[in-house]
């Protein structure tokens, strides 16, 4: 390949920390604001360049490996936060969302994945691209959400006011719950497709299943009014239910028989 | 807040009863499951579950219009009871999430509560169908008086209530056979997953071809002793095509020629041979400590042993490579003699009379060589109410994303 991974993460996260870094500096000496922003930007471009050569390397989309996916995450999550910045003026969502990413890298470079060109016959279908980019997408979204809610619970902590971060958490919890959705749905055709029947329980399916019902039962409440302050505790602990769901399924004794494992060799 | 004022029990409810009711709910679906020796629902077929959805369904949104002012029934599809309900859902998938599913042991605390097979238990039908009641009463409510306003809500909610409702209830006409067939020869009996009685098809299926396409096959190298493959340097899955090269620690190899499809001839130096009966064979420079040697490798098959080289305790070998795509060519033929060709692939079914047909699997052990298709036969006829139900949530998730939008740009 033309750039490995650790180069490319490497150089990641070392934007993502410049630009943090900027970022503080700029809370004083403004005029360092742009640097804050040239570098983050620069380390998620890495990010996307990286994983267009690793696409055409591997000649599929490199979506099947749960490292595969965390490349995604790495490279969507700080974008997230860079465009709630760009719409909300809040800025200090993206600097969670950068730590997040360079956390995930930090995973990958622990445990490199094995490159592997082989897509199994079940994966090969113009389904596999939307179920697994809708649900990414929609994941990258609940995450930020939970971090948001997570700082917004800080404030709480320390009887701040704090509307706007409220409202932000709100509206990338609906959002993230409206991809959710869709992905729960296309997964259930695809399904059809691949293995006969659209909803089996399988663990993955289980447990995204939980996933959804805790952004149902988060939408209802919102919808009756519940105290925001109380909702935001929700949003940033339905973070460990979406934990589970991408990486803790595998470990369950349920897991035995899924068929999302795609990681394990036969 | 009303709710520390109030007394348990003293109008209006509200969550605190919301959650005992669904918790005593569940509870009592366990007392029934626990009674009845863990043997979960018995469902009703066609045509009496569509009666009985039918008539529940109408009873449910004529309950909610009539008594649209009872304090009760306004609780009863009230969020506080949904909450609670998707709460108890929650916790019983939760279960289900954890606890592997499917695998009874009998006598076991587990199978008499059948934590093993949540989904078809009677806590969990419980919760399900008052949750259904819940978001029957409220999708009432939105129903009557029309308004488009209510468009979103009534396509969510009513799409939610349709695809769970058929999708549970409808469960017990699904038809999964599996009809195992040889090459040349035709079945008409298909076995379910949890009998080995076969069960007589309405069709045949005739199996003309078997074919399996792979990825190149790879370099491994396997140590005995500890029963291992050892990782190669690059972590890579080494396909080998010719140049290839691959690093252990103090082996080097390279690929200096790949045939995919040949057999060896009486000097044992293979020559390219037809697709069907070839295998592959690669020619290998191996650079070991200081020692080099050149040496075939091969995959072997059912009738030639694989070539294997041994380096110091280790084989190198050659292994088939994943299975890229495997599809039949098959002639289904119905009870009236009508006959219908069609080629079966996996992601590729085919519907012939009301039955999907599915590429499942084949002889594993003979791999490309495989004489057997396994052929897996589906019958679903609630699937295009679920689908129904499944569509109607996209389009009111949509809507709900365009209204969310808008109702934020506005704030």
């Amino acid at each position: 390949m033309v750039i490995d991974f650790n180069t490319a993460a490497l150089a990641a996260i070392a934007f993502w920390a410049a630009g943090i870094v900027f970022g503080v500096v700029a809370r004083w000496q403004s005029s360092l604001k742009i640097y804050s922003t040239i570098c983050s930007v620069t380390g998620s471009a890495i990010m996307g360049v990286f994983i267009a050569i690793y696409w055409s390397y591997l000649g599929r989309p490199p979506l099947r490996t749960l490292g595969e996916t965390r490349l995604w995450y790495a490279a969507l999550i700080p974008l997230v936060g860079f465009l709630v910045e760009y719409r909300w003026k809040i800025d200090w969502l993206k600097y969670y969302c950068m730590v997040f990413a360079a956390f995930f890298l930090g995973i990958n470079l622990q445990h490199p994945d094995v490159f592997d060109k082989a897509l199994m016959p079940a994966l090969q279908s113009p389904w596999f691209v939307p179920h697994v980019v809708v649900y990414l997408v929609g994941y990258v979204m609940l995450a930020a959400s939970s971090v948001a809610a997570l700082h917004n619970v800080t404030l709480q902590l320390r009887s701040k006011p704090n509307l706007t971060g409220e409202s932000v958490a709100h509206y990338l919890a609906l959002l993230g719950f409206v991809l959710l959705t869709f992905g729960l749905i296309f997964g259930a055709l695809w399904a059809k497709e691949a293995w006969g029947h659209y909803w089996t329980w399988d663990p993955k399916e289980t447990w995204a299943f939980l996933s959804w019902l805790a952004y149902l039962g988060y939408l209802h409440a919102f919808r009756y009014k519940i105290d925001s302050k109380k909702l935001q505790w929700y949003l940033a602990l339905s973070f460990i239910v979406l934990l589970i769901c991408w990486f803790g399924v595998n470990y369950l004794p349920s897991a035995a028989n899924s068929v999302h494992s795609y990681t394990r060799q036969s | 807040m009303a709710a520390l004022r109030r007394r348990l029990f003293q109008s209006p409810w509200e969550f605190r009863e919301s959650f005992i009711f669904a918790a005593a709910a569940v509870l009592a679906g366990f007392l029934v499951e626990y009674a009845t020796g863990g043997t979960g629902i018995v469902k009703p077929r066609l045509p009496y579950n569509a009666v009985v959805l039918a008539l529940f369904g109408v009873s449910v949104i004529s309950a909610g219009l009539a008594f649209r002012n009872s304090a009760f029934v306004k609780w009863l599809g009230g969020i506080p009871l949904g909450l609670a309900l998707i709460s108890a859902i929650s916790v019983l998938s939760l279960i289900g999430g954890i606890v592997p599913q499917g695998e009874p042991v009998p006598g076991s605390l587990a199978t008499l509560l059948r934590i093993n097979q949540i989904f078809s238990s009677w806590p969990f039908a419980a919760a399900v169908i008052l949750f259904l009641v819940n978001l029957g009463l409220s999708l009432s409510w939105k129903l009557v008086p029309f308004s488009l306003k209510n468009i979103q809500f009534i396509l969510f909610h009513a799409g939610f209530w349709l695809a769970l409702s058929c999708g549970v209830m409808g469960s017990s006409d699904l038809q999964r056979l599996v009809v195992p067939i040889e090459v040349g020869k035709a079945n008409n009996l298909g076995y379910v997953m949890e009998s080995e009685v076969p069960q007589k098809l309405p069709f045949s299926v005739h199996l003309q071809e078997f074919s399996l396409e792979e990825y190149p096959p790879q370099l491994m190298l396997f140590d005995p002793k500890s029963d291992k493959l050892v990782a190669e340097n690059s972590q890579a899955i080494n396909q080998v095509r010719k140049g290839a090269i691959a690093t252990w620690k103090g082996i080097e190899v390279q690929v200096v020629d790949f045939m995919p499809y040949a057999l060896p001839g009486k000097d044992g130096i293979p020559r390219p041979a037809e697709r069907n009966t070839g295998i592959a064979f690669a020619k290998v420079k191996i650079l070991s400590g200081n020692v080099f040697q050149e040496a075939w490798l091969s995959t072997g098959s059912p009738m030639f042993k694989p070539y294997a080289v041994e380096l110091g305790g280790l084989l190198l070998g050659m292994v088939p490579g994943t299975p890229k795509a495997f599809r039949s060519a098959v002639t289904i033929r119905d009870e009236k003699g009508e006959e219908t060709k069609a080629t079966l692939a996996v992601n590729h079914p085919v519907d012939v009379n009301g039955w999907k047909f599915y590429q499942m699997g084949y002889d594993e052990k003979a791999g490309r060589w495989s004489q057997l298709s396994l052929v897996e036969v589906i019958r679903d006829p609630w699937l295009p109410a679920v689908y129904l139900g499944l569509f109607m949530i996209m389009a009111g998730n949509l809507l709900f994303f365009w209204n969310g939008i808008k109702q934020h740009e506005a704030a």
